[in-house]
């Protein structure tokens, strides 16, 4: 992932400056100059061209559509996949069928072969994503040869030899089909890099859990994606069958072609708008006077590229330019400048009900049980301390609360409502909100993103700016907001982990030794925000702490865990002389 | 490029078995030889995989080219196939030691994205080993004619080249188990694959541990390439099929759990050569490959249990 564009400039302040904003507008020009450039040498080459020619631009763009439409789930989405083929097989074989049996003009037939990629992805994607990394990766690769092989043997579909189609007499008109898919594709990648949905798709990238718990919807976000980059593929197969006016299994479900389009991508950069554009463009000429010069050696080429430029140049081209501060990844949604302060008006809500209520909650893990019939309540307007020794099953407290683990028995209860079985994005939010023992930022992100993430979910874009903005200039983040999160010092990194549950919004506080190893003066600010929590609309905090001088004056009630049983509940003061407590930290006494 | 795969020995030899009872005992048979095979295949991904978290998805290449060899070789001599086994294992030792140490170490220190670094690095290699493979020795299937006849025992026969590819290769395996788990270098290489850093504080050279482990992967992949060739037909093409059928096995049997593996390996063995029987040739070759996506599906673990 390439670097934000605040960072590079080191920019100490809120505002960009005069200087920056020229500079913005000198890359609009300069965009718009390229767009221009590029739409000049597209409209040329059917004016000017040979067949050859034509059919060389249609290839290369052709390669650029599968580039793109890959970028957004293992580029962007970050779920690497060696089986997009299975999409463009799937449309090419659309397609053909289409045209041959329903008659269709080929241009409806290759927009049916998109609307089949999208179906067979929504199918697919809900199952397939549930696995990650390697499993994906070779998930995918694995449904691409089992597709291979029905289409093999489908008779109706031709088998082994596949099918034959009308030949196209004019192709330019494929090649401008190809140019348009190719724009879109490029403004489904632009959207992502752009927008907050984008943010979403990269936050589950660096960290799916966390970005969950911050109200992400995980599933539906990674299903979009998906789906997104099924159709292009599966258009983009459609258009080559009519285009070649033939599809057999062999060439529909060639994993080799995703090995083309992963060092495409790779090479121009990997989750960036412009990478796989430039790394297929330069790949696919030098690739073409290549296999001119040595017709069976392309593929090697390709596989020693993609090794050189995993070793060598990780972000590959777009990395490359990035050091001379081109290409720069726009930062999601950020305002020129911090808006002033508004505090957040929520009204409260109304009724009687706690906030929380865990009713007899037992979690057991195998043979482990973490908690055992825990029983407690959060009234409005209350800070409940949760202390005890290592595994007493604190943090797992906060897991089942929030969503992170499933309770074994047991009930859970927010504003008096059932909440065990309901997703932890949704419980995000709907305003439960945790901090990690570790923090669990998405370094690669800017300060400013990581919160505008939780700021994001249930407001208007302009609404989630202004209050991300509050959240930074409260906790005091304002004047590092453009750095990546992963430059922060581990102190402000706790303030930004900090910052993120306040960007949520939330009504109910759930802070996992926040203060651990924090300096007195860092732990004296957090003091001061937990305080503040009240005002900020949350209506009950729950904190889990080891550093019991810190948060004793702060609660209203404690309650201590020992080997996942409440052994005590009340105020700190009598909390902390029960002799049963006393036993639980220090053991017998001899 | 499918239909010119030949049917594999093992389930081609139908005219023997003519009652049901002895029929489902032959494809028994024939399966667990064939697994005995898959356990050697298999086992040297796992060992790379369980310590470096790296997919070796060159693994598959690494078995085409040695089994490749090996028919060149002996068509070329003249002499036994067995012959080259020592050759790989040292051939293929080095090899893997001098990739490790260019390609594969580099990628390690890249933290968090350094399994899918080390993915996409071993594919492209995978694919520079298919084109040297296709460039040198074509793109035919061959398969070594060794050991043609069979073993009679009662109504059963056993290949006699499947026997001794089974038998060699599960050898190979028990010996690859004996030394994780019966030797000191074995148990250190057990300890950095369950966490290098705890290793690496109790004095273990991690690096040089991953150096080792890739090395002797690699080197039993080559060893399984010599055997493969003498039970089936491969070619260059093949490559990324073995990787495949290596890693479902491992996914059924449970990463780094080498018994578990094994298993894995007989049961994967003995549902091909039922389903080939039954079902064809294409549902013999698809069945891997379903039964990735339902292991994977159905969770890793749940399925072990199953097996």
């Amino acid at each position: 992932m390439e670097e934000a564009t605040g960072e590079r400039r080191g920019e100490p302040g809120l505002t960009l400056g005069r200087e920056a904003a020229a500079e913005r507008r000198g890359r609009r020009r300069w965009q718009a100059g390229a767009a221009l450039g590029a739409l000049a040498v597209v409209a040329a080459v059917p004016l000017l061209s040979t067949g050859y020619l034509l059919q060389l631009a249609t290839d290369t763009l052709t390669a650029i559509i599968l580039a793109y439409g890959w970028n957004l789930i293992s580029g962007f989405t970050g779920y690497l996949s060696f089986g997009q083929v299975s999409f463009y097989g799937l449309g090419a074989y659309s397609t053909a069928l289409l045209v041959l049996h329903a008659h269709l003009p080929w241009y409806f037939a290759v927009l049916a072969s998109g609307v089949v990629g999208a179906a067979a992805a929504l199918l697919l994607g809900p199952f397939m994503l549930r696995l990650r990394g390697i499993l994906f990766a070779l998930g995918m690769l694995g449904l691409a040869r089992i597709l291979g092989v029905v289409f093999n043997s489908w008779g109706f579909a031709g088998a082994s030899l596949g099918l034959s189609l009308p030949a196209e007499l004019m192709p330019v008109r494929i090649y401008v089909a190809t140019c348009l898919l190719a724009l879109l594709a490029f403004a489904c990648n632009a959207f992502f890099v752009h927008s907050g949905f984008g943010l979403d798709a990269v936050s589950l990238n660096e960290d799916e859990e966390a970005a969950a718990a911050l109200g992400v919807p995980a599933t539906r976000v990674k299903v979009i994606a998906f789906v997104l980059s099924a159709i292009l593929p599966a258009m983009a197969g459609g258009l080559v069958a009519w285009n070649r006016s033939y599809m057999d299994p062999s060439s529909a479900f060639n994993s080799s072609l995703d090995l083309q389009i992963v060092v495409f991508v790779l090479f121009g950069g990997i989750g960036t708008l412009w990478g796989p554009f430039l790394g297929t463009l330069t790949l696919m000429l030098a690739g073409e006077q290549f296999g001119v010069a040595f017709p069976d050696l392309q593929l090697a080429l390709y596989g020693v590229v993609v090794i050189s430029t995993v070793l060598a140049f990780p972000g590959g081209l777009v990395g490359l330019a990035n050091r001379f501060g081109w290409l720069m990844r726009p930062i999601v949604l950020a305002p020129k400048t911090l808006p002033a302060v508004v505090p957040p008006a929520r009204p409260a809500r109304q009724g009687a009900a706690p906030v929380l209520e865990v009713r007899d909650l037992t979690v057991r893990f195998g043979g482990l049980t973490a908690l055992d019939g825990v029983s407690l309540s959060l009234r409005r307007g209350e800070m409940l301390g949760i202390i005890g020794a290592n595994g007493a099953g604190k943090t797992t407290l906060f897991n089942a609360i929030t969503g992170f683990v499933r309770p074994t028995s047991g009930e859970i209860l927010y504003f008096g409502e059932p909440i065990s079985r309901v997703p932890i994005f949704r419980r995000a939010q709907r305003g439960i909100a945790r901090s990690f023992q570790i923090p669990r930022l998405l370094p690669s992100l800017t300060v400013w993103e990581n919160v505008v993430l939780a700021s994001r979910h249930g407001r208007q874009s302009h609404r989630a700016a202004e209050h991300a903005a509050w959240v930074l200039q409260t906790i005091g983040l304002a004047p590092m907001w453009r750095d990546p999160a992963s430059r922060l010092t581990p102190g402000y990194q706790r303030q930004l982990e900090f910052a993120r549950v306040l960007a949520l919004d939330p009504e109910l506080v759930l802070l996992d030794e926040v203060m651990a190893g924090m300096t007195r003066e860092e732990q004296e600010a957090v003091r001061g925000v937990i305080r503040c929590l009240p005002e900020y609309g949350v209506a009950a905090v729950a904190c889990v702490e080891h550093v019991i001088a810190a948060v004793s004056d702060l609660c209203d009630r404690m309650v201590v865990l020992d080997f996942g049983r409440k052994i005590a509940e009340g105020a700190p003061a009598a909390v902390l002389t029960d002799p049963v407590v006393v036993r639980a930290y220090l053991g017998e006494p001899l | 490029m499918r239909r010119r795969r030949a049917r594999r020995a093992g389930t081609a030899r139908r005219e023997g078995a003519s009652e049901v009872g002895t029929l489902a005992l032959q494809l028994l048979v024939n399966g667990i030889l064939l697994g005995g095979l898959y356990v050697l295949v298999a086992q040297s991904l796992n060992l790379i995989f369980g310590v470096m978290g790296v997919v070796n998805l060159a693994h598959g290449s690494i078995i085409a080219l040695a089994g490749l060899f090996t028919y060149w070789f002996s068509m070329r001599t003249g002499l036994s196939p067995l012959l080259v086994l020592p050759l790989a294992l040292a051939g293929g030792a080095a090899a893997g030691a001098a990739g490790q140490r260019l390609l594969i170490e580099p990628v390690m220190q890249a933290g968090a994205k350094a399994g899918l670094l080390s993915l996409i690095v071993t594919f492209g290699l995978s694919y520079v080993l298919i084109e040297l493979a296709l460039q040198v020795f074509g793109s035919d299937f061959v398969s070594v004619p060794y050991l043609q006849s069979s073993w009679k025992l009662g109504a059963l026969a056993f290949g006699k080249a499947l026997v001794v590819a089974g038998a060699f290769a599960a050898v190979m395996s028990a010996l690859l188990y004996w030394w994780l788990n019966r030797t000191y270098s074995g148990k250190a290489l057990l300890a950095a694959s369950q966490s290098p850093t705890g290793a690496l504080s109790c004095g273990i050279d991690v690096a040089r541990v991953r150096l080792i482990a890739f090395g002797i992967g690699v080197g039993l992949a080559a060893a399984a390439g010599v055997l493969v060739i003498v039970i089936m037909p491969v070619a260059p093409q093949t490559a990324s099929d073995l990787t495949l059928l290596a890693f479902v096995i491992i996914a059924l049997g449970g990463l780094g759990d080498y018994l578990g593996v094994a298993a894995a390996a007989l049961l994967l063995g003995i549902a091909q050569s039922v389903a080939g029987y039954y079902l064809g040739g294409n549902a013999e070759y698809v069945l891997p490959y379903v039964l990735l996506l339902v292991v994977m599906l159905a969770g890793p673990g749940r399925f072990r249990r199953l097996g």
